[in-house]
């Protein structure tokens, strides 16, 4: 009798929980894809299928090979994945072609709030993405190396930074002591646009003129700087085949360079850990020189966003809540992923777990967008054409003054389209 | 020659076909409906909306008339990468075919092992072009690359060599890959022509006196003319195509940019789709136009012979 009563009671138990169950995780059952750059961490699935019950199959790609995926696939009216990756530079283009659903009714006005970086997603009002990785631009080195150079003074100018690399080759610690993306690919492009900024000029005027044709213009000193340094012996000719990764991960990781021109500051965590770098410790953020001392950087912020033609709308969007969830945000710092809500930056720095956290609060400050009238439609064609450009400088089959013409010739000819 | 017409039946007062005629009809009606649905309709298709302007950044697809054809000829990207593909196709068609027949006369010859070694000359072509293309990634790179490490060790300063900083020595390294992995097939249908030469044309030769040179001048040569022809086709248009060699060891690089990975971006980076269809077109007519040249050459052997 006692255990009949007991049998009951489970049942009734189970009775109970089974529908608070389903009211907790209402979209539990149904399984969802989502597309981001390589890479992520590999609990993702599992944790966000605890949280929520939906399944998740999430496909990587390295950052370059997912554009060509998901054009290919929104153009024929399909979705790529149901939650896909969003750049800041795809804005003017994915807008206009409104491949994007709206994400205004679904993330509440606080989230809008703290994330600040929504804001470069939000096309004549609507939000088309929501900024899960906090990514501007900050330089960094390794201290050691810089250390056992002699270099005891954090470079604030370009001159200074020049210098405290010809110490660290001369002295024979690394070979090519900066590491600067020459390749055709897009890291060649944003590093050349944040020492645009550093040389104190912008790419455009408000009217979206070209800046950097004239020899005193910050553009086209910034392209013969990248030559002089490659000139000088500071970066390994071979930058011209090698993407930015490439460049981060297999050079800087192994001590094979000091100095990462165009530093991410997520990439502090996995530079520091061991277990993915083998200069753990010595990795540090400065602020970015410039020719005038004073620090200036810009945002590249990258979104997640569900295209129109998803099948799964509601459940895409709730992998995008609990992805840019405060306290999914502090977790996936350990990944590499800097974040985007003020309020996780805040307490992680109060927790002392941001990694050069007083830098890069203070980069933060200096963070411009690197359009401010707004990411052209044909930006993903000037950008090809300056990375192309600066990849046949490099390979001394144009002079500075034929690249930066090219660039121009390239964005009159976008325009005009 | 006479040739004898069926007369026709007639049913009902209409003149009806005759069996054979409707049967011969249903026998090509699947390749008809087939090729009708695959190849003619999307090539109409495509031809028409390249007459429009289709970006789906702008609203409406407006009849533009041959804007995108007359645009592409003060298009400077398009000429470079036009260059670029011209000169991977003159080098590519003529090391396959020379290359390549002269390693089918060589195969033709062993006698023993020839079914495996066969299987390792076709390797490269089965691979796919983006797996042989990583493998040469590899052979090239500057540091641990096995090319620089050979030509390293024989006393050459080619150490830590960046072979895509030179435009002369990319554009080579690039068509070596695509020769690589294409000249396989060349091998194969030149050599299926040089088994099918009967013996005795040879034997007759050789009782005359003649050399292994004149031989194959003589004898081997005119009898594999529609195979080379065939090989030199699929050469061709494969030259013109090339992408997979280029994109995976330069990307988009200029100096090595060939037309098809130009369409590429015109079409999935600026979105500029009419424009990539019309030049894909482009390329279709200059591909099909040479190969024609081999074609027609070919059906003339095949008729007379």
């Amino acid at each position: 009798m006692k255990r009949l009563v007991l049998t009951a009671i489970a049942l009734a138990a189970l009775a109970v929980a089974a529908p608070a169950s389903a009211q907790d995780k209402p979209l539990a059952g149904t399984s969802i894809t989502v597309l981001m750059p390589s890479p992520q961490s590999p609990n993702i699935a599992s944790e966000f299928e605890a949280a929520t019950g939906i399944k998740v199959d999430l496909q990587t790609l390295s950052w370059d090979d997912i554009r060509p995926k998901l054009v290919a696939a929104l153009i024929a009216g399909t979705a790529p994945a149901d939650v896909t990756e969003f750049d800041w530079s795809w804005t003017g283009q994915f807008s206009a072609a409104d491949w994007y659903l709206p994400l205004n009714d679904a993330i509440d006005a606080d989230t809008v709030k703290d994330i600040v970086g929504s804001t470069i997603f939000t096309v004549n009002g609507n939000l088309l993405g929501v900024p899960y990785t906090n990514d501007f631009r900050v330089m960094l080195i390794n201290k050691k190396h810089f250390a056992d150079a002699g270099v005891t003074d954090t470079p604030k100018t370009l001159d200074e930074l020049v210098a405290a690399a010809k110490k660290i080759k001369e002295a024979g610690i690394v070979e090519y002591p900066i590491g600067l993306p020459l390749s055709p690919t897009e890291g060649a492009s944003t590093s050349w646009y944040l020492l645009t900024k550093a040389f104190g000029g912008e790419l455009f005027d408000a009217d979206f003129n070209p800046q950097f044709t004239s020899p005193d213009s910050a553009g086209y000193k910034a392209m013969a700087f990248e030559m002089q340094l490659l000139k000088d012996g500071l970066v390994d000719p071979a930058s011209t085949g090698l993407r930015d990764a490439q460049i981060n991960d297999n050079m800087f990781a192994k001590g094979l360079t000091s100095i990462m021109i165009s530093g991410e500051p997520g990439r502090l965590g996995q530079m520091n850990d061991p277990a993915q770098s083998q200069v753990a410790g010595d990795v540090e953020a400065i602020l970015v020189p410039t020719v005038s001392g004073k620090t200036r950087s810009y945002g590249l912020l990258e979104a997640l966003a569900v295209p129109r033609a998803s099948q799964n709308q509601e459940a895409a969007i709730a992998f995008v809540k609990w992805f840019t969830s405060k306290e999914f945000q502090i977790e996936n710092y350990g990944n590499g992923v800097l974040p985007t809500r003020t309020s996780a930056l805040a307490e992680l720095n109060q927790q002392g777990k941001l990694q050069s956290g007083d830098v890069l609060v203070e980069e933060s400050k200096y963070v411009e967008a690197l359009f401010p009238q707004g990411t052209p439609t044909w930006y993903p064609e000037f950008s090809t054409a300056v990375n192309t450009a600066i990849n046949s400088a490099a390979k001394g089959q144009m002079t500075v003054d034929e690249a930066v013409a090219s660039i121009a010739a390239a964005v009159e000819q976008a325009k005009a389209q | 020659m006479t040739v004898a017409v069926a007369p026709r039946a007639t049913i009902g007062g209409r003149t009806a076909l005759p069996g054979d005629a409707v049967l011969g009809m249903l026998m090509v009606a699947p390749i008809v409906i087939t090729m009708a649905a695959l190849v003619i309709i999307p090539l109409g298709q495509t031809v028409w909306d390249s007459l429009h302007r289709i970006n789906p950044m702008q609203a409406g697809t407006p009849f533009i008339g041959l804007a995108n054809y007359s645009r592409m000829f003060a298009d400077a990207d398009v000429g470079h990468a036009w260059t670029n593909t011209l000169i991977y196709v003159g080098i590519a068609v003529t090391i396959e075919t020379v290359v390549g027949i002269l390693a089918a006369a060589l195969i033709n010859q062993v006698k023993v092992g020839r079914q495996w070694l066969l299987a390792a000359v076709i390797l490269p072509w089965a691979l796919p072009g983006v797996v042989n293309s990583v493998i040469w990634l590899w052979i090239y790179q500057p540091g641990a690359g096995l090319l620089n490490g050979i030509l390293t060790a024989f006393g050459l300063p080619f150490d830590n060599h960046v072979w895509f900083n030179d435009r002369t020595s990319a554009l080579i390294a690039v068509v070596v890959v695509h020769i690589w992995r294409m000249m396989p097939l060349t091998i194969v249908i030149v050599l299926a022509a040089m088994q099918s030469i009967p013996g005795h044309l040879y034997e007759a030769a050789h009782i005359d006196g003649a050399t292994r040179p004149q031989m194959f001048f003589s004898i081997t040569l005119p009898l594999i003319r529609s195979a080379i022809a065939v090989a030199m086709t699929n050469s061709i248009v494969a030259g013109f195509n090339i992408f997979d060699e280029a994109w995976v060891l330069a990307g988009a690089s200029l100096e090595t940019r060939p037309i098809l990975v130009q369409i590429y971006l015109e079409t999935f980076q600026n979105l500029r789709f009419s424009y990539g269809m019309a030049l894909s077109l482009l390329l279709t007519a200059v591909s099909l136009g040479v190969s024609l040249i081999f074609v027609l050459r070919l059906y003339r052997t095949t008729r007379f012979e």
